[in-house]
């Protein structure tokens, strides 16, 4: 498989230098357009060159469709996470352990939001996580606690050996809106109790 | 193929894929941790066209009438995938043995999704 997506690769990097080759050409003034035109009306004026042509287009298509539907499968082989049972086989599919990690914004309350990204890769099973934490958490002690929870729950729940590598992005540190709302409520007390001292009348 | 059909002295039996798509689907949802079955884009383009029964189950009936069934699932959060995913194997398995006497070769699970139970 791997020998026809390389020569899939190398077919298409071929097409795409000629056609840069063929421009380049065109801009130079190398090729006039009446040789192009000559050209054409050579092949169309031949039969034989005629079926030739056309047989070439139905067979570039093909190419083009079996090198996509290669390249589409590879993608949706790699989506998934699959073990053999005695009544067959169970696929998981990476975004239900997605889902299954977004869960653990809810057990961490300084986690305020969190983004996973899964890969499945001969290395194992690589989780980058994007968070956006509160303000009053330890980073370091967090990230830590978040990869060990994250390491132990996708352990547990999918009932895997394999090696999990988890990666974590701190993208932003949130205001607490609830910290803001006590603090914007005790500026309106503040100003509240404060006396009205009136009008100076003279 | 479309269904299986086992003849007798009196006539011939024929068992739609649908009968052992709803079967596996209802076998499926008995097991705990189980929340849903899932869905395709062909099951949920019938879905909107109003079509009640579209299922995501896909059937396939060999010409040897073996049966191999792949079942999109749902899973309830908190629960060990490959548990539930071998419950759900075993009573697919049971329930089609038992309601249609098909012989099955493979029960394929597929998880989807996990939400709260």
């Amino acid at each position: 498989m791997r020998f026809f997506t390389t020569l899939g690769i190398m077919f298409y990097a071929a097409v795409i230098i000629i056609i840069g080759l063929a421009l380049i050409v065109f801009s130079l003034n190398l090729l006039l357009p009446q040789d192009i035109n000559n050209l054409f009306i050579y092949a169309q004026g031949n039969q034989n060159s005629r079926v030739i042509i056309g047989l070439s287009g139905a067979l570039l298509i093909l190419i083009s469709f079996s090198f996509a539907q290669v390249i589409l499968g590879k993608f949706q082989r790699e989506k998934t996470i699959a073990f053999a049972t005695s009544s067959g086989q169970v696929t998981i599919s990476l975004s239900a352990v997605e889902d299954l990690i977004r869960r653990l914004a809810g057990i961490i309350p300084e986690v305020k939001e969190l983004r996973p990204n899964v890969v499945a890769n001969k290395k194992g099973i690589i989780v980058d996580m994007r968070v956006v934490l509160r303000s009053e958490a330890n980073i370091p002690e967090l990230t830590s606690r978040l990869q060990d929870i994250t390491k132990s729950k996708i352990q547990e729940v999918l009932g895997l050996e394999e090696q999990i590598i988890i990666r974590i992005h701190v993208a932003k540190i949130a205001h607490d809106e609830k910290d803001n709302h006590r603090k914007k409520e005790f500026e309106k007390d503040d100003r509240s109790t404060i006396p009205f001292s009136g009008y100076g009348r003279l | 193929m479309n269904r299986d059909d086992s003849t007798n002295e009196l006539g011939v039996l024929r068992i739609h894929k649908n009968v052992v798509s709803s079967i596996s689907s209802i076998a499926a949802t008995e097991i705990e941790g189980v929340k849903r079955v899932g869905k395709d884009f062909k099951s949920g383009l019938l879905e909107l066209a109003g079509h009640k029964f579209s299922s995501a189950i896909k059937v396939e009936i060999s010409k040897n009438e073996e049966v191999r069934v792949e079942i999109p699932l749902i899973i309830k959060y908190g629960y060990n995938i490959p548990e539930v995913a071998k419950g759900v194997q075993e009573n697919v398995r049971q329930a089609l043995e038992k309601m249609s006497s098909l012989s099955i070769k493979d029960i394929n699970v597929n998880v989807q999704g996990i939400e709260r139970g």
